[in-house]
């Protein structure tokens, strides 16, 4: 195995342990928005950004042209998201709903297997520009789906009165619902600005499959911060959309990189 | 230069709390605030003692203090006697007064469970550890410590936080206030929490106050007798509000604590529907302590809103103490194993431990 999956199959392990530690600290009614489970994920993602680096090495592009790199990409990406937004938005427990989709992403990848690139001619900075902020934005989407999934825990303990351990550890609702609605302008504000790189590339939108499905999604979610913002619908399926809106992107990724 | 003194004999703890006394002699025997470094200099100053702390609270007062007297008893009947001449006790309250006599480990251990809250009326609560910490501050800056009680009060911090750190003892709510606390503070951001009072019942007005202590920012109050409303407004430096306009101001708040004696629902689910478009579907709890119950059950179902009665209320309450009583066991054990480690639990004269 290349010294760059073992990294990567270490940092796996690693997000793995994170989410062990944070269930058992839970189940003990221990949680205090451990530092270990913060170091965990520091240390996953110092070993996450290794594979990308050795993966780049080895590809001589940044590696971002397959679906297990498109997959490790964005699990990076929402680990990076995750240490930026987690203190700001003040969402204590952000890490153990994000170590199960990030570990996911990543074993995911690994049955793909890591196949070589074809060569690649001189790099163009605007087209790895787009293409990364494009996989930044999904991340974002991703927390926002994340969040999505906070908030319909906590608001199913709160409307059933099941005042239990992880409704202490959970942030109140209002928060979470206004994390999500900025998690999606997020992604929403990102990806507009991995699309406008396309048109000064003057990329053909009919001839490239993933500037079409990032358009799609582009909508989709341009439709739920619309929502939001006028308060169209309850919090409650705002979440909804946030998690079943994850689902295109994640989809859209397949079917582009197979296509 | 004093002969050191062995903190494990020449310690001792001379208290009465809640549990072997009522309030109507505590409260006699309470020091002043003020009157409290004044305590230490005279517990200090009695023959044969180095060094005092004094804790008193609304719940316990208790000296700590280290002497070199031949035995624990005489430091005992010394503090006693300080307390009945400084109370200036009648004979017959003098012998009525029924105190706690430790020392050494029992003393060390009585400190340690009080820092951590198990000693408190309230299992765990975390005011107990503010409330040490100010009055060995006092006696520091007195300067009626030195080293054996400030080792002893930094070890008996330190053991505070273990035991809050790695158990739930604090966690959870244990009353109806704190229950109320909890439930607002996991719906909205309680800095920006906006609360109305629907009648001014002694229970509504508890779990308003909770609310309010811990930093809810503003309260309305509104009340069939327009007086009473205005009173308790005034109190709580808040809005008051004329019965009959209270649904008017239903959207502009966040927390809603119904208290009336109304025989039927004043809250109904077609007024908060319309309240909750209004609100653009921020949150809203409300907690309903009336019996008979002020809101309609239905309320609850409406996407946002999310309702408690009195048995809810009760129900978590009973649950948190359940649930810190468990943890009990775990405190207990952290205490021992800290009380060994520092070497309280060896007889005197086997090393260790001797403190000028």
């Amino acid at each position: 195995m290349p010294a760059s999956q073992q990294l990567l199959l270490a940092a796996t392990l690693i997000f793995v342990g994170a989410l062990v530690q944070a269930l058992l600290a839970l189940k003990a009614g221990a949680w205090k928005q451990a530092r270990a489970q913060f170091f965990l994920m520091a240390l996953g993602f110092a070993l996450q950004t290794g594979f990308i680096y050795l993966r780049g090495e080895e590809v001589r592009q940044c590696p971002i042209k397959s679906l297990p790199d498109i997959l490790v990409f964005i699990a990076w990406s929402i680990v990076l998201l995750y240490f930026l937004v987690g203190p700001a938005f003040r969402l204590s427990l952000l890490g153990v709903f994000t170590a199960p989709l990030v570990t996911l992403m990543q074993v995911m990848a690994f049955a793909n297997g890591f196949a070589p690139y074809k060569p690649k001619g001189p790099i163009n900075a605007l087209v790895e520009l787009h293409i990364a902020l494009a996989l930044i934005s999904y991340a974002a989407f991703a927390l926002a789906c994340i969040t999505g999934v906070m908030y319909l825990v906590q608001e199913r303990m709160l409307k059933r009165h099941q005042i239990g351990g992880l409704f202490y550890q959970l942030p109140p609702i209002q928060g979470l619902a206004h994390a999500i609605q900025r998690l999606v302008r997020l992604g929403l504000l990102l990806l507009s600005i991995a699309l406008g790189i396309s048109f000064a590339l003057h990329l053909p939108m009919t001839k490239t499959g993933h500037v079409v499905f990032a358009w799609i999604v582009w909508g989709l979610y341009a439709v739920i911060s619309l929502l939001m913002w006028k308060h169209f619908t309850s919090p409650r399926k705002t979440a909804w959309l946030a998690v079943i809106g994850f689902i295109l992107p994640f989809i859209s990724l397949w079917i582009v990189t197979h296509a | 230069m004093p002969e050191p003194t062995d903190i494990r004999s020449g310690l001792v703890c001379v208290g009465l709390n809640y549990k072997t006394t009522p309030v109507e002699v505590r409260e006699r025997l309470a020091f002043p605030e003020a009157q409290v470094p004044a305590a230490v200099e005279q517990v200090r100053g009695l023959p044969g003692f180095e060094e005092s702390v004094v804790l008193s609270t609304c719940n316990r007062v208790e000296l700590y203090a280290t002497h070199g007297l031949p035995s624990g008893k005489d430091g005992h009947a010394a503090l006693r006697q300080y307390l009945i001449e400084r109370f200036e006790l009648q004979p017959e309250h003098a012998e009525a007064l029924v105190l706690y006599n430790l020392d050494s480990a029992e003393a060390a251990r009585h400190l340690f469970r009080v820092v951590s809250g198990l000693d408190s009326m309230v299992l765990g609560e975390t005011e107990i550890f503010g409330q040490v910490k100010a009055a060995y501050k006092v006696a520091l800056d007195t300067g009626t410590t030195s080293r054996a009680l400030n080792k002893l009060f930094q070890q008996a911090f330190t053991v505070g936080k273990k035991v809050r750190n790695e158990t739930t003892i604090q966690r959870g709510s244990t009353s109806v206030g704190s229950v109320a606390v909890d439930l607002a503070e996991k719906v909205h951001d309680l800095k920006e929490c906006r609360v109305m009072l629907v009648g001014a019942g002694e229970m509504s007005r508890t779990c308003a106050q909770s609310l309010l202590s811990r930093g809810a920012k503003s309260i309305i109050v509104s009340n069939r007798s327009y007086d009473k409303a205005v009173e308790l407004a005034t109190e709580m430096k808040g809005r008051a509000m004329k019965f009959d306009e209270w649904e008017h101001a239903l959207h502009e708040v966040d927390v809603i604590i119904s208290s009336t004696s109304a025989p039927h629902f004043v809250i109904k689910p077609e007024q908060i529907d319309q309240v909750m478009r209004k609100r653009r579907w921020e949150p809203l709890l409300i907690i309903d302590i009336a019996v008979p119950r002020d809101v309609d059950p239905a309320v609850n179902n409406i996407e946002g809103v999310y309702l408690y009665d009195i048995d809810a209320l009760q129900a978590i309450a009973d649950e948190g103490r359940r649930e810190r009583l468990r943890q009990l066991a775990s405190c207990e054990r952290i205490i021992e194993e800290q009380l060994e480690k520092y070497g309280f639990l060896k007889s005197p004269g086997s090393g260790g431990l001797k403190l000028a």
